[in-house]
């Protein structure tokens, strides 16, 4: 097997459709040019990248005009926290310890400009504590923002529960959502949950990298914090590539053709894996919640007594791409956040193996990795000292 | 992870591994919660002191396996004097480098080695339980890598002070408040220094 023929890891990014490719070719080659007025060039630009925003604000339920084009989800958070506070000037938010890096970075930012930050509790399933966010709103709390699709284990948080929560304080709270994990992967209707501002990404969607989008709700107030030549967007300014925004939209329409059917049929892959990681591998627990409350691309699985690193090295030898919660696998030498937040060990989340799977994955593959990571959990807990003392008290 | 081929080598085939049954000695060093753990297992000759045969178990990453398995590669067929002579510089020379975040592992190896000839010295009165003292704790921070350059903290000159007094060990640690391996290192100084039954209590003061 050749490197990545199994991938697994498409929640970090995922393969492009060929589609999506056929659809970017012509604004590579003669149709380049950059939006703007007057000439012919330029206006036909305009009205494609209008088309695009339709595309992509369909799919969230929005308006074209409430769509920017930025340069990958992460931008989009940047521009949407830093702006909605920057219009705030001071002030409260509130997030949670189970959020994705980009909000926890901007709300340390925000700390260091002296706005003030309460990180809400998850509990043993990574959903936000309810309770907690009533408690947590002040008369100064202008910003309340969470990871709809936990990027760890998959939580859906309780959005519905959010928006009735913010709509009942006495002042108006934004609610900025980062749906890079959710977008493709529920429906997800900005007006259902009273969101602000969201952030979308194109590559977790098969769209190609480096592209993404903001959704802002007309008359949310988003200070600009990037500062420079107004091209595609005035949040985002500076020549974006309209090739890249072109398969960004073809890459929605793929994924919202059938958005329900694609939804269940990651839903029947992923049942497939846990199943069969159960009936193959014992000393193994599901981390976070099983079912509905769950995103249907993520497995994320804990197998007791030997170490991530080791498995997702074994795996990459057989060709298989998965990745790990596990310290020694990641550049700070920090367990998992997101699993010692809720409540796991050390051991738990060293055992850590996170499988996100994308409509490209088969059920044969997916047998392969379960054999192959069969064969490696042997191997490993023969030489894991852990392991053997276990069995020692087994005898 | 940038590993040399003979570190993955050693861990898709790692030498001597597996527990051995009625050894003469035997050491576990490391913690599950920092995620590495291993445990050597050695056979030695009553008459002249050899290690004919030893082992290893290692829950940890590949670097810990690999080392586990060049530290027993090194000791096997050496006298018990030759053996303590090997040091972590010598598994990670023999395992052609390691990268800085990963020399934690060839000292948690060499370091389980070592117990395990001292604790077959000292069961065969061969030498005292030592005295635990400054020295002892000094000794044991010098196992203590800062993981971003590869080199202890003692060498790196990051400790300032160290007392022990009643049970109490006190150390002062030269470590910026933004240094992001802050936490890591006053980790292993616990887990390194815990496990001595003298001491009740660790207390660390970074500035």
């Amino acid at each position: 097997m050749k490197s990545g023929s199994v991938y697994l890891d498409n929640c970090v990014t995922s393969p492009m459709a060929p589609e999506v490719l056929q659809a970017m070719l012509p604004y590579f080659s003669e149709r380049f040019w950059f939006p703007g007025s007057f000439y012919s060039t330029a206006e036909s630009t305009n009205e494609a990248l209008s088309g695009f925003a339709h595309t992509i604000a369909e799919a969230i339920g929005a308006q074209a005009d409430e769509i920017h084009f930025t340069a990958g989800g992460t931008i989009a958070n940047n521009i949407a926290i830093k702006g909605i506070a920057g219009a705030a000037k001071k002030g409260h938010v509130i997030c949670s310890v189970v959020d994705y890096p980009d909000l926890l970075t901007n709300a340390a930012w925000l700390e260091k400009q002296g706005f003030e930050v309460s990180y809400l509790s998850a509990d043993s399933e990574a959903s936000i504590d309810l309770a907690a966010l009533k408690q947590a709103i002040r008369p100064d709390t202008f910003l309340f923002m969470t990871t709809i699709v936990n990027h760890v284990v998959g939580t859906i948080q309780p959005m519905k529960e959010i928006s009735e929560i913010l709509k009942a304080a006495d002042h108006k709270i934004y609610f900025h959502a980062d749906a890079g994990q959710a977008f493709g992967k529920m429906p997800l209707a900005v007006d259902d949950y009273g969101i602000d501002t969201m952030s979308i990404s194109a590559h977790k969607i098969h769209g190609p990298q480096g592209i993404g989008a903001l959704y802002q709700r007309k008359g949310v107030r988003v200070a600009q914090t990037i500062h420079g030549i107004k091209r595609a967007d005035n949040l985002q300014p500076g020549g974006l590539s309209i090739a890249l925004i072109a398969g960004f939209a073809k890459a929605v329409e793929l994924n919202f053709a059938d958005l329900l059917g694609s939804i269940r049929q990651l839903r029947e892959l992923s049942d497939y894996l846990y199943e069969r990681l159960l009936e193959k591998i014992d000393h193994i627990e599901l981390n976070g919640p099983q079912g509905e409350g769950r995103a249907p691309h993520n497995i994320n699985v804990s197998i007791d007594y030997i170490e991530g690193e080791s498995i997702a090295m074994m795996l990459d030898m057989h060709g298989i791409t998965v990745a790990t919660g596990s310290a020694c696998a990641s550049q700070g030498l920090k367990a998992s956040y997101v699993l010692m937040a809720i409540g796991k060990n050390h051991v738990q989340s060293h055992g850590s193996m996170k499988f996100t799977l994308s409509r490209y994955n088969t059920k044969a593959q997916i047998d392969f990795t379960v054999e192959k990571l069969a064969e490696i959990t042997a191997e490993l807990r023969k030489r894991s000292p852990l392991y053997n003392a276990i069995k020692n008290q087994e005898k | 992870m940038q590993y040399s081929q003979k570190v993955l080598d050693h861990f898709m085939n790692p030498h001597n591994v597996g527990k051995m049954e009625n050894p003469d000695a035997s050491a576990t060093e490391g913690s599950p919660s920092c995620g590495d753990q291993v445990t050597v297992y050695l056979k030695i000759n009553e008459d002249n002191h050899i290690i004919e045969d030893i082992s290893f178990l290692s829950y940890g990453c590949a670097s810990n396996i690999a080392t586990a398995s060049i530290i027993t590669d090194l000791a096997k067929g050496k006298s018990l004097e030759d053996a303590k002579k090997i040091t972590y510089e010598d598994a990670m020379e023999a395992l052609d480098g390691l990268p800085p975040v990963k020399v934690h592992c060839s000292v948690l190896a060499a370091d389980t080695l070592q117990t395990a000839i001292s604790n077959y010295e000292i069961a065969h009165g061969l030498k005292e339980v030592p005295n635990f003292g400054k020295e002892t704790i000094l000794a044991e921070l010098k196992k203590i890598i800062y993981p971003q350059v590869g080199t202890d903290i003692v060498t790196l000159k990051m400790v300032k002070y160290v007392g022990f007094n009643d049970g109490e060990v006190m150390i002062d640690m030269n470590m910026m408040s933004f240094d992001s391996w802050r936490e890591n290192v006053a980790e292993e100084i616990h887990e390194h220094l815990e496990k001595y039954p003298e001491v009740k209590k660790v207390e660390i003061n970074f500035p």
